[in-house]
C-alpha cells in the first residue's frame, strides 16, 4: 500500500470522522464541568456545614476514583439498577462530574485570594452574601483560577480519548481502530499526537487571548 | 525539616533502592525462557482460571512443545489490538493464542502450520427474536472485539457492502465487554469465534444463533518473521503434538470436539 493513499484515503477521514466526535464530547461537557465546578465550590466555601460536607465528599470521591472506573460504572454499573445510558452520554457525563470536581478546587483556591477585606467592605454598604459572593467575589475569583480552569480543559481535551473505552470512536478511538486493521500504528500514532497537540495549542493561545480581553485594568493581585 | 533527620531518611532511601537493585540483578542464567504474548480473557484457548493461573487449550500445548523443543514459557497477557506490534517490538516472542492466519497478519508475521479449524457465531439475547437473517441483512447493532476477525467480518461483509451503517458496529476493547452489553440488551448481537463464544454466554441470558458463518478460518501460532529458529521449533512441535495422543485429550477437556 502506498503511504500518500494510506493517509489521503483512509486515515484523513477516519480521524476527521474520530475528531468531530472527540469536539462534541469536550464542547457538552466542559460548560457543564465549569458551572458544577462553581456550583460546588461555592456549596463549600459558603454553603451551610451540611452542604459544605456534601461538597467536600463529592470532590474527594471524584479526585479518587480514576476516570475509567468512573466511566465503567456509568457505562456498564448503571444498567443494573436500571439506568442505561448510551456510550456517549455516559461519557459525557463522567467527563462533567470529573472535569467540575476539579474546576471546583481551582476556583475555591481563587475565592480564597479574594481578601477577606473586601467582603467586610461590601456588606459593610449592605450587599447580601449573594450579593457579595456574584458582585465582588466571583468577577475576580473566575478571572484569577483561568489559568487552573485552562489546565483542566486541557486535560479534559485528553481524557476524552477514555470514551473509546465505552466504544465511543473519537480521535483516539478512530486512529486506533486504523492502527489495528492495517497495522500501521507509527504513522498512526503520530498523526493522532499532531492532532491533540494542535487542539491543546489552539486552546493555550485562545486562553492567553481571554485572559488578556477579561483582565481589569488596574487590578492588583 | 531537621537537617540530620533529612539526611538519615535519605540514606534510608538509598539503601532501599540498593537492596531492591541486588534482588533484581541476582537471577541465575538457565535454558532461554521465552515470552508467549496470549490474550488472557480468551477461554477455552487462553485464559485465567479462578485461582489466577495462565491456562487453555493453546497454553497448555505451548507448554508441551516448549517441553518437547527445550526452552521455557511464560505467559503474558497482552491487548489484543497491540499483540502483532508487542511482538515485533520484541516485548513477546511468541502469540498462541486463538490467533487466525489472515494475508495482513502475514504480512507483519510468520505463522506456523495451521493448527485449528474454526468459523464465526452469533450470539444474541434469549428475549429477542433476532435470526441470523436479520443479521446478514444488517439489520442489528452488533459488538465484537476490537482487532478480532469477527469485526474485520463485519466490517467487509456487512458495511463495507453497504447493508448496514458503520455506527451500528459497537467495538470493544475485550469479549467480556461485548457479552456484558449483549445481557443489558445494548446491542442486539455478538459475533465472535464460535468455540470461545459458546464459552462466554454460558450461565448468561444469551444464545448462539444459527448457522454459523463458515469462514473457515485457521489458527496458528505467530512469531517475528526473522526468528526462522522459533518458526521451526514451533512447527515441529506442532506436527509432534498433533500426532500424540495428548492432542485429543486436549480437545476433549477444552471442548472442542
Amino acid at each position: 500500500m502506498e503511504p500518500a493513499g494510506f493517509i489521503t484515503d483512509i486515515l484523513i477521514p477516519a480521524l476527521s470522522q474520530g475528531l468531530v466526535v472527540t469536539l462534541q464530547l469536550i464542547v457538552l461537557s466542559a460548560p457543564f464541568g465549569l458551572l458544577l465546578g462553581i456550583g460546588i465550590s461555592l456549596g463549600r466555601q459558603y454553603g451551610g456545614k451540611n452542604l459544605s460536607n456534601i461538597c467536600k465528599l463529592y470532590v474527594i470521591f471524584i479526585k479518587g476514583c480514576p476516570l475509567l472506573l468512573l466511566l465503567f460504572i456509568l457505562y456498564f454499573g448503571l444498567p443494573s439498577v436500571g439506568i442505561t445510558l448510551t456510550a456517549f452520554a455516559a461519557s459525557v457525563i463522567g467527563f462533567i462530574l470529573c472535569n467540575a470536581a476539579y474546576n471546583s478546587e481551582y476556583i475555591r483556591g481563587a475565592i480564597l485570594s479574594v481578601k477577606d477585606g473586601q467582603t467586610i467592605a461590601a456588606q459593610a454598604l449592605g450587599m447580601t452574601k449573594w450579593q457579595v459572593i456574584r458582585e465582588v467575589v466571583l468577577p475576580q475569583a473566575l478571572r484569577r483560577a483561568i489559568p487552573g480552569l485552562s489546565n483542566e480543559f486541557i486535560y479534559l481535551i485528553k481524557y476524552s480519548s477514555l470514551a473509546y473505552m465505552l466504544t465511543v470512536i473519537e480521535l483516539s478511538g478512530a486512529g486506533k481502530l486504523v492502527a489495528t486493521k492495517y497495522f500501521a500504528y507509527n504513522e498512526v500514532f503520530i498523526a493522532v499526537g499532531i492532532v491533540y497537540l494542535a487542539l491543546v495549542t489552539f486552546t493555550t493561545v485562545a486562553v492567553h487571548y481571554l485572559e488578556k480581553r477579561v483582565a481589569v485594568p488596574g487590578m492588583i493581585h | 525539616m531537621n537537617q540530620r533527620y533529612c539526611i538519615s531518611l535519605v540514606v534510608v532511601l538509598l539503601m532501599t533502592v540498593l537492596v531492591l537493585s541486588t534482588g533484581c540483578t541476582s537471577t541465575t542464567p538457565q535454558a532461554k525462557t521465552y515470552v508467549v504474548g496470549i490474550d488472557a480473557e480468551y477461554p477455552p484457548y487462553s485464559y485465567i482460571d479462578p485461582d489466577g493461573n495462565v491456562t487453555g487449550f493453546d497454553v497448555e500445548s505451548m507448554r508441551w512443545i516448549a517441553a518437547k523443543e527445550g526452552f521455557n514459557v511464560t505467559f503474558q497477557p497482552t491487548a489484543w489490538d497491540g499483540i502483532i506490534p508487542a511482538l515485533q517490538a520484541g516485548k513477546i516472542d511468541i502469540i498462541y493464542s486463538g490467533m487466525t492466519i489472515t494475508d495482513e497478519r502475514r504480512e507483519k508475521v510468520s505463522f506456523s502450520i495451521p493448527y485449528l479449524k474454526i468459523n464465526q457465531s452469533v450470539a444474541v439475547h434469549k428475549e429477542g427474536n433476532y435470526t441470523m437473517d436479520d443479521f446478514m441483512a444488517g439489520g442489528l447493532i452488533i459488538g465484537a472485539q476490537r482487532g478480532t476477525t469477527g469485526a474485520i467480518w463485519v466490517e467487509e461483509n456487512l458495511i463495507e457492502t453497504g447493508k448496514m451503517p458503520a455506527e451500528n458496529l459497537k467495538v470493544y476493547d475485550n469479549f467480556p465487554l461485548v457479552i456484558t452489553d449483549l445481557a443489558f440488551k445494548r446491542i442486539d448481537a455478538a459475533i465472535y469465534d464460535r468455540p470461545p463464544l459458546l464459552d462466554a454466554i454460558a450461565d448468561k441470558p444469551l444464545v448462539i444463533i444459527d448457522p454459523q458463518i463458515d469462514t473457515h478460518e485457521e489458527y496458528g501460532v505467530a512469531v517475528r518473521k526473522d526468528d526462522t529458529l522459533m518458526l521451526d521449533a514451533i512447527n515441529k512441535g506442532l506436527s509432534s503434538l498433533m500426532q500424540d495422543p495428548y492432542w485429543e485429550e486436549l480437545k476433549q477437556k477444552y471442548g472442542l470436539i
